[in-house]
């Protein structure tokens, strides 16, 4: 199954950015385990530096900005 | 402040010594903000995160370097980096520019910029 990880500190942008994912695979009828990585050391493993970070199956998608319902769907069409 | 062990976090009083002892300030605020309030040390160069990933490399391996930002978090995140990509002398000054105004320690521009939460513990004589 798909996973999609939506790093970030929890600032509006990243709680936007996880709302869009719902939304995204509600508007898409895929099926993905969705995570919200809030922990600073887990963030610091994948490298990133702004925040919110799109991550689907461990590859980063979208960074330091808040990734819209429609390329989140795109994106998981691929 | 954050919980997490890849980077070593110093105080900003900790961090004045250190720039005694001639550490390199590494500002990772976008110029913008620089530009209206800056750390005044001696050692400073200003790498916005945006730019970072482009630049990190100016940043020298051989040198005691402290990450500095407005709040300390995205100064961390850059840390981070900086030690993935093998960077040992590498340490974040935690609560950022908001704490080393609030201690009276020397900036460039308009501290009245500077917001006065966080506060809770600036009478410890450290942090």
């Amino acid at each position: 199954m798909t996973e999609i990880k939506v790093l970030g500190p929890g600032c509006p942008k990243c709680k936007t950015t996880y709302s869009n994912v719902l939304e995204a695979l509600k508007k898409s009828g895929i099926e993905a385990n969705v995570e919200k990585v809030e922990d600073i050391e887990e963030m610091m493993k994948y490298n990133v530096l702004t925040t919110p970070v799109l991550m689907i199956d461990e590859q980063i998608k979208i960074k330091g900005r808040v990734a819209q319902v429609s390329e989140i769907v795109e994106l998981l069409k691929r | 402040m954050e919980n997490q062990t890849l980077v070593k976090e110093i105080c900003p009083t900790t961090t004045q010594q250190w720039v005694k002892n001639g550490a390199l300030l590494v500002d990772v605020r976008e110029k913008a903000a620089v530009e209206q309030l800056a750390y005044d040390v001696p050692n400073i160069i200003n790498i916005p995160l945006s730019e970072f990933e482009e630049r990190f490399h100016e940043i020298p391996k051989d040198k005691k370097v402290v990450m500095v930002c407005k709040g300390g978090s995205s100064s961390l995140r850059a840390a981070g980096f900086l030690v993935n990509h093998g960077y040992s002398n590498v340490v974040n000054m935690q609560h950022g520019l908001d704490r080393w105004v609030q201690k009276g320690f020397p900036t460039k521009g308009d501290i009245t910029l500077v917001s006065g939460e966080g506060s809770c513990c600036s009478s410890s004589g450290c942090c």
